[in-house]
């Protein structure tokens, strides 16, 4: 794999996200709610911070949830398919270039594109934070940035395995809206049902949400910014006895960087060995 | 330069591209002539290496597969219909110029060579097809390749654009740059190509000279023969008994076919029993009879 060439596809792909209309849409959306919610968040009595960049952070949780799973799937879903699809993946692949290397570089420059989003969303609301004096639980402020960028990761890779194996963009769309349905509704949904019918312990219940991206951000970033675990329910007890804060803290952050090299050691390999054009 | 040794492409249970064999020598132009669904553009992927397949295809003796990436260093494509990214055709050759290492100089002097300079900063939406094709072609010269593979490249072009784009093919050719092209028009084909590959239904069922290509396709030629009035009966027994499948026309010319080798031996036939022949027309077979004759069951 020649750097040179990732480099020259990253950068591509970067010009085009910043160019695109959709990708200027999603960071003016996520700029103006993550700026709106820091507002609403504070009441008259804090205006001037004093829970400041824990509360914001706190707000965002919730919009980092619902919007960045959404954008990074559907991000990576279309990445290759569509490209696929147009031929401009098949001309690209006429030249003296790896699949490999347009893998790659194709995923590092839509990682890039979404984490500029995202942290112009978090940049904003913290400048604001910072500019109201509001200084405590920056740190926490900081780790729930590097969670929501760990978790656009995890999701831009679960969508390039969807964008490898679909020839149509419209397909990998709707596996890629289906499976945002699925982390954040159904996959909740499931893990009640299954507790209650299959009885399951509380144990089993922790492992089955380390299953779900989406569920271990949520849990980290709730773990990240409440000093008591018990408002992560009686799961949260067993995680805090079982591993202690730190170890809990570390395992969910394990799984995230897990949850970002399986699928795209996967969505790698299957497009560097299946020859699809 | 091209070496195609028994390559076979199945797309599940069908064979696109059936046992193909065949060689194009360095400066040497071949066009791979077939109908739609022959398997040409699916040879063409083949050797581009974009393709998985059964066989052993070589450009200067680098493996396609296995040398993936120094095999396309040497070839310059351009595709059907040339699709490319929404930038501007100056950041589209930078893009590829830059993969394939060349520098700006180098973009310059290629955009004066095809006739994109008034274009150049138009984004690749607003271009037309026919500059689309010379930007596709503009970026296949771009670093200098010795070979060209062409896949039906003239299809979107205009009859201006078309033959200067195959002036342009033929003095890269002279120049000595190797060319494979997929075709479905016989006259670029006569133009161009040393050596025609016929396809059909995935398979290689002919290879030829085309000026020759015809009468390899066992086509005739017809003759139009004008003889005087009072001689258009004798003149046709004449024929009919020499074998020929003489027709009379009308009241003076006389219509038969015959293969391009014994174009002359009606016309000696007719002068020897001193009949008088007062004008002659020649009919070289169609195109489109030719390409009749390779999609339907003639061979």
């Amino acid at each position: 794999m020649e750097f040179k060439n990732v480099l020259l596809i990253m950068q591509k792909e970067v010009r085009e996200a910043l160019k695109n209309r959709w990708f200027i849409i999603y960071t003016v959306c996520f700029s103006i709610l993550a700026l709106l919610l820091l507002f609403f968040s504070y009441s008259r009595e804090e205006i001037l911070g004093v829970s400041g960049f824990g509360r914001t952070a706190a707000s965002l949780i919730n919009l980092v949830l619902l919007f960045v799973p959404l954008v990074s799937l559907v991000t990576g879903a279309i990445s290759i398919s569509n490209e696929r699809e147009n031929g401009t993946l098949f001309y690209l692949l006429s030249h003296p270039v790896e699949r490999s290397e347009v893998f790659t570089g194709k995923f590092l420059g839509l990682l890039v594109s979404i984490w500029v989003s995202i942290c112009l969303g978090f940049g904003l609301s913290g400048i604001v934070v910072g500019i109201k004096g509001g200084s405590l639980g920056a740190s926490k402020y900081l780790l729930t940035t590097l969670l929501s960028l760990l978790l656009a990761a995890s999701l831009l890779s679960i969508g390039f395995i969807v964008s490898v194996l679909s020839k149509k963009a419209a397909k990998s769309i709707g596996i890629s809206v289906f499976l945002w349905l699925f982390f954040l509704v159904f996959s909740d949904l499931g893990i009640m049902g299954t507790t209650i019918v299959m009885d399951l312990g509380i144990k089993s219940v922790f492992v089955l949400a380390l299953l779900n991206p989406t569920e271990v951000f949520k849990i980290a970033a709730v773990l990240n910014m409440s000093p008591r675990f018990e408002v992560l329910g009686p799961v949260g007890v067993y995680a805090l006895r079982s591993f202690g804060r730190d170890g809990t803290f570390y395992l969910l952050f394990s799984a995230m960087i897990l949850w970002t090299v399986i699928p795209i050691v996967i969505g790698f390999l299957a497009f560097t060995l299946l020859k699809k054009e | 330069m091209i070496t195609v040794r028994e390559v076979t492409k199945r797309f599940k249970d069908i064979k696109a591209v059936d046992c193909v064999s065949f060689n194009v020598k360095k400066g040497e132009a071949v066009a791979l002539l077939g109908a739609n669904g022959a398997g040409k553009s699916t040879l063409i992927k083949c050797i581009l290496g974009l393709l998985s397949f059964e066989g052993e295809i070589t450009l200067n003796g680098l493996n396609v597969e296995k040398n993936s990436k120094e095999a396309k260093s040497l070839i310059g494509y351009v595709p059907q219909e040339p699709v490319f990214y929404d930038m501007r055709a100056l950041d589209i050759l930078e893009f590829f110029g830059a993969i394939r290492g060349v520098d700006m100089g180098r973009i310059e002097e290629i955009v004066n060579l095809v006739g994109l300079r008034e274009h150049i900063l138009k984004q690749s939406s607003a271009l037309s097809g026919g500059m689309k094709q010379r930007l596709s072609f503009a970026i296949a010269l771009i670093s200098n390749p010795p070979i060209l593979v062409l896949d039906e490249p003239t299809s979107n072009l205009d009859a201006h654009a078309r033959a200067e784009f195959l002036k342009l093919i033929r003095e890269l050719k002279l120049q000595g740059k190797t060319v494979l092209f997929s075709s479905h028009r016989l006259d670029e084909v006569e133009f161009l190509a040393d050596r025609v590959v016929v396809m059909k239904s995935g398979k290689v069922v002919m290879e030829s000279k085309p000026n020759v290509l015809a009468e390899t396709l066992g086509l005739k030629v017809r003759m139009y023969i004008k003889v005087p009035v009072p001689w258009i009966e004798t003149a046709t027994d004449i024929l009919k008994r020499e074998g020929f499948d003489a027709v009379t026309l009308n009241e003076n010319t006389l219509l038969l076919e015959v293969t391009s080798r014994e174009k002359t031996i009606p016309l000696k036939k007719l002068l020897f029993a001193e009949i008088p022949v007062e004008d002659l027309g020649i009919e070289e077979p169609s195109m489109e009879r030719i390409m009749q004759e390779v999609q339907g069951d003639g061979i």
